[in-house]
């Protein structure tokens, strides 16, 4: 027995799972019907049985340093036919929940995002730096609504190059940073825990095949993901959260296009014109923001009738949950408003949503690693890391085969 | 003795099939006055049917009643015309028609009986005919009955039974060995739950059970006592009762017996670390610690922090097994004495076993959930781990497991235990392999709590002290290892001793929720028993039977064949080995009568003339070639004779050549019968059993075993005779093998048809 692992419980992580989300946890008896279920769970080791006894046993280190959490896109199947209403798919939502919270320092930050009672400071932060901006500005330009030429033109007031530029630009740098100590945490522990997978008549993928099949197979079509679940709401959160994918590709080319042309456009001016703002309608660029805006309304609309319909019994839905779809709502309909009051004319109003809609967007990004939107990264990195040691190969007809063995 | 039979037979379900104006005729010019009435009706079993019967039992026309059609088993209570009126039923309907096979594979037409069916329904009549002409209404010996209960344990159950008992009306002595009264129940700190929402462990509640029994007036309790002898019969016992060393001697009715349990030998816990490692501790331990008020570590006397509970043993038992099977295969022979004085005079054998331990397995479970809680009580940082081989709690006891489970700081897994080992400064670490979290793996304690076996106090001493001549103790205990248990599906709280119920712990362990349940029902039965002695009646299995063993002691050889077979020891003996029978003891299964060899016992309704006269009624063909060969089946009509009704209502079907005659059990039979068979000509002869050995389905436990001993003997004696030995047989049925039972009687047939015709035919 001198390979046997010493086994430290802890009582005080079974107790923060509960808080964020694993209610049920403990009500699991391990039938294991979940790990038939799981129409995504490989063969070998599957979830999330595993994931229920190591939870209810608060085996904090390979929890924490799970792959299988990322693999799971949570359609509740699992959650659905547990007899004893144990939510493994609630627990593994709330696995999550405690990577985004722990996985990267400041961990305060991820206590802030873990509860209602933080919000104020996560508001608080960009609203009084956005605000003293519009402060100083206003003092500049001798008005809160600036209006030139009868035109509102919100980079006056929140003129890029000084103020919202260098503000999200520090942000996305922090973002960058704190992601890049996130992946390693992620992947140091991915070594330590996933067991080395052999599998018949199978070539070991190189780190290209691995991000190709994930681009391919999980982000770009979510395949995988249809595969997951038969309920009708599962059809619709695939829906949705393919649709509010494709409205955040549309605004980040959007935003990505208007930064490359501005910054850029300083030293080859002839592509500055493409990203000035505000654009005419009729330009291409602005078409594809407003198409973007709809398919995140879409989006937002099928996921959050989802939630709003789902049986309390089978699945519930934490704080994680809602935060995100709040701040995503925010910044959409702010977006929107402030296109429409900007083309109406109304300033103060135009003005007050595009402070709220900059704080939004804000909160959306600067917090990140610690959203449930860091799935984002996480999940990426964890779905090409599983392809890549074959934990989920990428040819599936070996799995259907029974071609695999654990080594 | 039946003298003018009236024979009624039912149309209604004999469906046209067999011509009962010809069957008529036979037994009329047969038995002439004696069937002083032969009637067909078209529907017997109705209220004109009845009131004919009635009507010619009023005017005297008859005095006894054969009814056939049906099976016994259906209206038996319908044709009942009191006590004083024998009726028999022939079964020609399952028995007969229903199960009817032609030897020339034609199906049954309406109107044509073929001579097979008619042969064997003319049998089955004269054999009912000459069943009562050799009975005679039965006498009851009525016992003038103590209506005292004697309790013996003051426990939770003895306190439940006592106070039950005396709500019915009975007058209760309670003996208790302790000072005190509450038992083991008294040493619990908490118990499991009771009652809805059977989430969070209580207090027992025994004080208030032991107020209620010293406030009882009904009830009298002696503590500090024992009880040294009980001898007598049921509602007639004489129970002495050493109190303080003071011998007191009461009357006493019926028996509970609620003695209880104490907890195993530790030695079978020692590969598990107790005794080398101090903080190993067992779970009766932990809980008088509970008791208490404090949970302490032995070694350094602080509260624990984390406790593992074990339930399951690994390897660690499988020395102790092995070394009680060698012992069991060699065992050490007892020395003997040919002085028939000292013959089972004790027959009590003490049961040491490491089995007690997984015997304990669903106790060990709910109480390991329970002391895992109890940890939070004490330390509310506390950590319990239950590593179970097998969490048991069927039941209700789930829900207590699912609140158990919902408590942060209790975690379960399945999981082997490798070994347990010193983990340094008191701690404990104990290896676990194949468990539910994955891979080999150590868990450091700082205290570990094993199971306490409970071994019931029967399998310690003999308890009864009884003064029967087969012995003071329960016989037989060692096919259940000491616990006081004579048939555990059927009927729970009987033993081998009539009018002596065991309750509680001592005959299984259990929570004291089924023990309450257990304690009222051993008080019921109690209650019973006494209500059937001084009416005369038989208790169990034949409830309500008045009929009871008599013998012709005249012709009595002193054999003792019948006092040690008994499987209830009814029968004591005298100075010069005569059989002393007490008849409240008595379960009439008729064991003795089957074993007497001068055929002196017998029952007024019941008996080796009688049986013996049915089978010559067989009327068995000179020739098998002229109306087939024959066979006897003689069938036990608890298990047996309802599995063949149940055959023919299932469409199956059977040898026309066999004839069938139920018997009180196959302890019954005697070997004459057999002998009788075999000599008018009969090809075989079958006895249908219950299944014997160690899990017996007999009624009367040793008959069917007994039977197959003495079928040695009868073999001996059929070689003699120049008769194959393969002739007679005994196969185990248990009632709901109706689906194999025809598949019995074929083989049978089809292997004595290979030996062809029994010698002694046409003699």
């Amino acid at each position: 027995m001198s390979k046997a692992t010493r086994i430290e419980p802890d009582l005080q992580f079974i107790k923060e799972l509960q808080e964020v989300g694993g209610a049920d946890l403990k009500k699991c008896y391990q039938c294991a019907t979940c790990s038939v279920a799981c129409p995504l769970s490989p063969a070998d080791n599957p979830y999330p049985r595993k994931e229920m006894v190591w939870a209810q046993w608060g085996l904090k280190d390979k929890l924490v340093s799970d792959i299988d959490i990322w693999l799971c896109h949570n359609c509740g199947t699992c959650s659905d036919l547990c007899p004893r209403g144990a939510k493994p798919g609630d627990l593994l939502a709330a696995l999550r929940n405690m990577a985004y919270r722990n996985l990267v320092k400041p961990t305060a930050i991820g206590k802030w995002m873990s509860s209602a009672a933080y919000l104020p400071i996560l508001v608080g932060i960009p609203a009084v730096i956005i605000g003293i901006i519009w402060m100083i500005r206003a003092a500049m330009l001798g008005t809160f609504f600036p209006v030139v030429d009868g035109e509102i033109v919100y980079g006056n007031l929140f003129p890029g190059d000084f103020t919202i530029d260098p503000l999200f630009g520090l942000t996305a740098v922090f973002v960058a940073i704190s992601f890049g100590v996130g992946i390693k945490n992620l992947l140091d522990g991915f070594k330590k825990s996933v067991t080395p997978t052999f599998v018949v008549g199978y070539k070991k993928p190189s780190l290209k095949d691995a991000v190709v099949a994930t681009l391919k197979d999980e982000i770009l079509t979510h395949k995988k993901w249809k595969d997951c679940g038969e309920e009708p709401g599962d059809e619709e959160k695939f829906k949705g959260h393919l649709t509010l994918f494709y409205g955040f590709v549309a605004c980040f080319i959007v935003t990505s296009i208007v930064a490359v042309s501005h910054w850029g456009g300083k030293l080859f001016h002839f592509i500055a014109p493409l990203g000035h703002t505000p654009m005419p309608l009729w330009s291409p660029v602005k078409i594809l923001a407003n198409i973007g805006a709809v398919l995140l309304l879409v989006g937002l609309t099928y996921l959050t009738r989802r939630r709003l319909n789902q049986d309390p019994d089978k699945s519930t839905s934490s704080y994680y949950d809602w935060y995100l779809l709040g701040v995503i709502w925010v910044v959409t309909l702010t977006g929107i408003l402030s296109e429409i009051f900007r083309l109406a004319g109304v300033a103060p109003l135009a003005f007050t949503t595009y402070y709220v809609h900059l704080i939004s967007v804000f909160m959306l990004i600067a917090y990140l690693p610690w959203s449930k939107l860091g799935h984002l990264v996480y999940r990426t990195t964890a779905l090409i890391y599983a392809r890549y040691v074959g934990r989920l190969p990428i040819e599936e007809n070996l799995i259907e085969d029974d071609k695999i063995l654990v080594i | 003795m039946a003298e003018k039979i009236g024979l009624y037979f039912d149309e209604s379900s004999l469906g046209g099939f067999l011509d009962l104006e010809k069957i008529a005729e036979s037994v009329k010019n047969k038995w002439g006055d004696l069937c002083a009435v032969i009637e067909t009706h078209p529907r017997l079993a109705s209220a004109d049917g009845k009131a004919k019967i009635q009507a010619a039992l009023d005017a005297g026309t008859i005095d006894a009643v054969c009814v056939c059609g049906p099976t016994p088993r259906v209206d038996w209570e319908f044709f009942d015309f009191g006590e004083n009126v024998l009726v028999d039923r022939v079964n020609l309907r399952e028995q007969c028609v229903l199960s009817y096979l032609d030897p020339d594979g034609r199906e049954l037409v309406l109107g044509q009986t073929p001579e097979a069916l008619h042969a064997m329904a003319l049998d089955y009549v004269n054999m009912g005919v000459v069943k009562l002409q050799k009975a005679t209404v039965p006498e009851a010996e009525i016992v003038e009955s103590v209506k005292t209960i004697l309790v013996l344990g003051g426990g939770w159950t003895g306190l439940t039974s006592a106070l039950d008992a005396a709500k019915a009306g009975h007058d209760v002595v309670l003996v208790e060995k302790e000072a005190a009264l509450g038992g083991a129940a008294a040493k619990m700190y908490k118990t499991i739950p009771l009652a809805h929402p059977y989430e969070k462990a209580h207090p027992t509640g025994v004080e208030d059970k032991i107020a209620a029994v010293q406030a009882d007036e009904r009830i009298t309790v002696f503590t500090s006592a024992k009880l040294t002898s009980l001898s007598g019969m049921p509602g007639k016992f004489e129970a002495v009762v050493s109190v303080n060393k003071e011998e007191q001697t009461l009357p006493i009715g019926s028996v509970i017996i609620a003695t209880g349990w104490t907890a195993g030998s530790n030695e079978y816990l020692k590969p598990l670390g107790y005794g080398t490692l101090k903080n190993v501790v067992t779970a009766a331990e932990f809980e008088a610690m509970a008791k208490a008020g404090r949970i302490a570590r032995p070694t350094d006397g602080e509260t624990p922090e984390k406790v593992m509970f074990l339930l399951g043993f690994g390897d660690s038992l499988l020395p102790f097994a092995e070394a009680e099977k060698a012992a069991a295969e060699n065992p050490e022979e007892p020395v003997k004495s040919d002085d028939d004085e000292e013959v089972v005079k004790d027959n009590f054998h003490a049961v040491k076993t490491y089995r007690h331990l997984p015997y304990t397995s669903e106790l060990a479970s709910v109480t390991a959930l329970k002391q895992a809680n109890y940890l939070q009580e004490f330390c509310p940082q506390g950590q319990s781990y239950i590593v179970y081989e097998h969490m048991m709690v069927p039941g209700v006891n789930e829900l207590y497991y699912k609140a158990a489970q919902d408590n942060p700081g209790v975690m379960l897994t399945k999981g082997f235990v490798v070994g347990v080992r010193d983990g340094g400064s008191g701690d404990v670490v104990v290896n676990i392999k194949d468990s539910l979290l994955g891979e080999n793996i150590e868990i450091k304690a700082d205290m570990v709590v094993l199971p306490t076996a409970m071994v019931p106090t029967t399998a310690q001493d003999s308890v009864l002290k009884l003064q029967y001549r087969q012995g003071q103790a329960f016989p037989d205990l060692e096919l259940f290892d000491g616990f006081a248990d004579s048939n555990y599906i059927c009927f729970p709280y009987e033993t081998r001793r009539t009018g002596i119920y065991a309750a509680g712990c001592v005959r299984q362990p259990m929570t004291l929720a089924t023990a309450e349940v257990d304690a009222a029902g051993a008080a019921l039965k109690a209650v019973q028993c006494l209500e059937s002695s001084n009416r005369g009646m038989a208790v169990h299995p034949r409830s309500g039977d008045r009929s009871y063993p008599r013998f012709n002691l005249l012709r009595c050889t002193q054999c003792k064949r019948c006092t040690e077979e008994c499987p209830f020891g009814a029968l004591d003996e005298d100075e010069k080995g005569n059989p002393v029978p007490n008849v409240s003891r008595c379960r009439r299964c008729g064991t003795c009568m089957g074993a007497c060899p001068e055929r002196v016992i017998f029952f007024d309704d019941y008996n080796v003339d009688q049986i013996g006269s049915m089978i010559k009624q067989i009327d068995v063909p000179d020739e098998i070639e002229e109306g087939g060969p024959r066979f006897l089946i003689l069938a036990c009509e608890n298990d047996a004779y309802p599995a063949l009704d149940m055959a023919a209502i299932r469409g199956k079907k059977w040898s026309p050549y066999v004839r069938i005659i139920p018997v009180r059990c196959l302890g019954s039979v005697n070997s004459i019968w057999i002998a009788d068979a075999m000599s008018k000509g009969n090809d075989g002869c079958l006895l249908l059993g219950c299944k014997y050995g160690e899990d017996y389905q007999c009624h009367f436990v040793k008959g069917s075993e007994l039977c197959n001993r003495r079928m040695d003997n009868i073999g001996e004696t059929l070689g003699k005779l120049g008769i194959e030995t393969e002739r007679v047989q005994q196969m185990q049925v248990a009632i709901d093998e109706y689906d194999k039972v025809p598949g019995m009687i074929d083989e049978f047939v089809a292997k004595i048809t290979e030996l062809g015709p029994n010698p002694f035919k046409g003699y």
